[in-house]
């Protein structure tokens, strides 16, 4: 079958790095069952989302999780 | 998916805009429609089925069953870990092309990796590309 172009949002990123994932985000600090953000972070939620998306465009770096820092999740 | 190496990392290129791509979530945190089957946490061994969430459905319409990681964030809100709402959002906002009409939620955990990897696996990616029809695919887990 044909490939689909994939991103992973993963808050385990030793686990998904051995999984040698085609793109991944791993939001920085986030906890499991926090994947997007705490409740009611809808702003954050989607800022997440979308930088996930995003990776797709960006320079391919296969099997790599690539960091993010978004402060407001702890505020 | 079983003749890859274990070294290789599976990566097609996106070869469209994604303002004109259709994408789709697929997630392992146990998300389902309230009206479909939970999935079986009584198996030790981890229910190994997907259900499909109607790309129009609504938060309310949706929940988590899940015995492997703490849902309570999600329970209350199920943007954390399977933003559809917000997808749709984005493509209102013109970001993606299109939501697709159907998305995939299994139940991440299982013992039965070999038939995880063989078989499921490759049903559920089956599903995505000839039913979903994914240009992009989001994956979340917990």
């Amino acid at each position: 079958m044909r490939g689909i172009p994939t991103a992973l949002i993963t808050v385990g990123p030793e686990a998904s790095r051995q999984m040698r994932p085609p793109r991944a985000m791993y939001p920085k600090g986030f906890k499991v069952g926090n994947s997007l953000g705490k409740p009611g972070q809808r702003e954050l939620q989607k800022k997440v989302l979308r930088d996930a998306l995003l990776i797709l465009t960006e320079p391919a770096r296969p099997g790599q999780v690539v960091e993010r820092e978004y402060p407001e999740y702890e505020s | 998916m079983s003749s890859l190496s274990r070294k290789c990392v599976p990566f097609t290129p996106l070869e469209r805009d994604l303002a004109k791509a259709r994408v789709v979530l697929v997630t392992a945190a146990g998300v389902h429609r309230r009206d479909q089957e939970p999935f079986n946490i009584a198996d030790d061994l981890g229910d190994l089925t997907f259900r499909v969430v109607n790309g129009d459905a609504v938060n309310a319409d949706l929940m988590v069953t899940h015995h492997h990681y703490d849902h309570s964030d999600a329970d209350r809100d199920i943007n954390c870990v399977f933003p559809l709402e917000l997808l749709r959002e984005l493509q209102a906002e013109g970001f993606i092309g299109e939501v697709a009409r159907e998305h995939v939620g299994y139940m991440g955990y299982t013992m039965q990796l070999k038939k995880m990897y063989d078989e499921i696996a490759p049903q559920m990616a089956e599903y995505v590309d000839k039913k979903c029809k994914a240009d992009v695919v989001v994956l979340t887990g917990g």
